[in-house]
């Protein structure tokens, strides 16, 4: 049996008031949205609260979900995507690409990213290393604009093809292309200027 | 950069086509017209590396684990049960016991219940119930000392009623009683007391009461009125008190027994 049509089966039980149906249903979706949440909003407090109202939004609406309409999977991250935008708002994080030699915010430390970089001598431990790259990564990540941060998530880390993006995103297929490209190239002239001051 | 155009291909082209590039989905006369304009353009050959860059980088973000207690805190805020598969997940098989069956039944029906009286709301709403219960109940003399755990069974429950309905039962029949004594007392009074004379007799007999105390008065002096008047009375009304022969009256004081 396809996976579409298990999670097709699932959903209907779970309409039907199955609980151990839902729970499968969390189980195989809880992960993948809260790596969503947790690379968008940047912290792990936000993004298990972010990953709990998906759900408790999923529950609520589970039975308007059309099967022959989209894939379950571009539906989910259709309401995760939306209430990313909802968070994004209420928190007023109006962030703008910015350099990494930016003025820090607030919820930073005073000196700016590179000097924080500058500052960490290489580690001889290879996965120390490994663990701070990536935690630098994820820092530049935060510092796209949210358009061009949730397109790089959903096709570099989701593996969404464009379509699925520009359905979630509500876009054209083209503005989905141009905004991974630019989001691309955006960090990684954030992460090359800061390693050239490493260097 | 939009309108130029370097080896057949325009910069607008050439950035349409980037990501089947970086997908590696482009293939033939595209990927060498692709190639050959990117090593050429000052602007989109920084643009390909850059891109390329950014995918490596974002690809090498590992993905995250999520918190232990995430997939309970879902299903407790939604369907309010918890997951059973913590119990495969440590180890511990899932027992098949008639028991242990029975209480994931009733917790299945159950603990949607406790979900939401768990709410703040709710708890503030039972915290205040039993605030102003213990407070009517302290002021109406009520005390939780003063209950048994034996008077909660059915068989006591059962005499206490038996008991309360008694009790009643024989509080109006006291009632029926006096009512009795007092209507057979009325009766008894009425008929030892003898009938009044009347009024033409009175008269007479009172001139003949006058003449024999103004025969038996030997000061000279004029008669005073008698202080012995009702002073509410007029000058006119006659006076009905103090009748010597009247019997005495029997005085009955009933004292309601509440049993």
């Amino acid at each position: 049996m396809e996976d579409a049509q298990v999670v097709g089966m699932l959903v209907r039980r779970c309409v039907a008031g199955d609980a151990v149906a839902w729970e499968e249903i969390v189980q195989r979706y809880n992960r993948r949205i809260y790596n969503i949440c947790y690379r968008f909003a940047g912290s792990a407090d936000d993004a298990q609260d972010l990953t709990q109202e998906v759900f408790i939004k999923m529950y609520r609406t589970l039975n308007s979900y059309d099967v022959e309409r989209s894939a379950f999977m571009t539906w989910v991250t259709t309401i995760t995507r939306n209430l990313l935008v909802d968070h994004f708002r209420k928190s007023k994080q109006d962030r703008v690409t910015d350099s990494i030699d930016a003025a820090p915010s607030e919820h930073e430390d005073a000196t700016p990213l590179s000097d924080k970089i500058q500052d960490r001598t290489p580690t001889p431990d290879a996965s120390a290393q490994s663990r701070e790259t990536r935690e630098t990564v994820h820092r530049a990540l935060q510092k796209l604009s949210p358009d061009l941060r949730e397109a790089v998530i959903l096709r570099d880390l989701q593996d969404m093809d464009y379509r699925e993006i520009a359905t979630v995103l509500r876009v054209p297929e083209g503005t989905v292309k141009s905004r991974i490209n630019r989001g691309r190239a955006e960090l990684a002239r954030l992460l090359q200027r800061t390693y050239r001051q490493v260097m | 950069m939009a309108g130029e155009s370097k080896n057949g291909m325009q910069c607008l082209e050439f950035e349409a086509l980037l990501n089947e590039a970086l997908d590696e989905s482009l293939k033939g006369q595209k990927l060498e017209n692709f190639q050959t304009h990117a090593w050429t353009c000052a602007v989109c050959g920084p643009l390909l590396a850059e891109a390329d860059a950014g995918r490596r980088w974002l690809k090498s973000l590992a993905e995250v684990e999520p918190p232990i207690n995430l997939m309970d805190n879902i299903l407790v805020a939604t369907s309010g049960l918890h997951t059973s598969r913590r119990h495969a997940t440590t180890g511990a098989p899932l027992s098949d016991s008639w028991f242990e069956r029975a209480r994931e039944w009733a917790s299945g029906l159950v603990n949607p219940v406790f979900a939401v009286a768990r709410q703040p709301r709710f708890a503030m709403s039972f915290g205040m119930a039993f605030f102003s219960l213990s407070i009517g109940l302290s002021m109406t003399g009520v005390k939780a000392s003063d209950l048994r755990h034996a008077d909660l069974r059915p068989s006591a429950i059962k005499r206490a009623y038996y008991e309360s309905t008694g009790r009643v039962v024989k509080y109006y029949e006291n009632i029926r009683f006096v009512y009795q004594i007092e209507s057979r007392m009325r009766e008894f009074k009425r008929a030892t007391t003898p009938a009044e004379p009347a009024p033409e007799q009175n008269q007479q007999q009172n001139e003949q009461q006058n003449r024999e105390r103004k025969n038996n008065n030997t000061s000279g002096q004029p008669e005073q009125p008698r202080q012995e008047r009702n002073y509410s009375q007029g000058e006119s009304q006659p006076v009905l008190a103090a009748a010597p022969d009247i019997p005495p009256v029997a005085m009955v004081t009933t004292y309601r027994r509440f049993v």
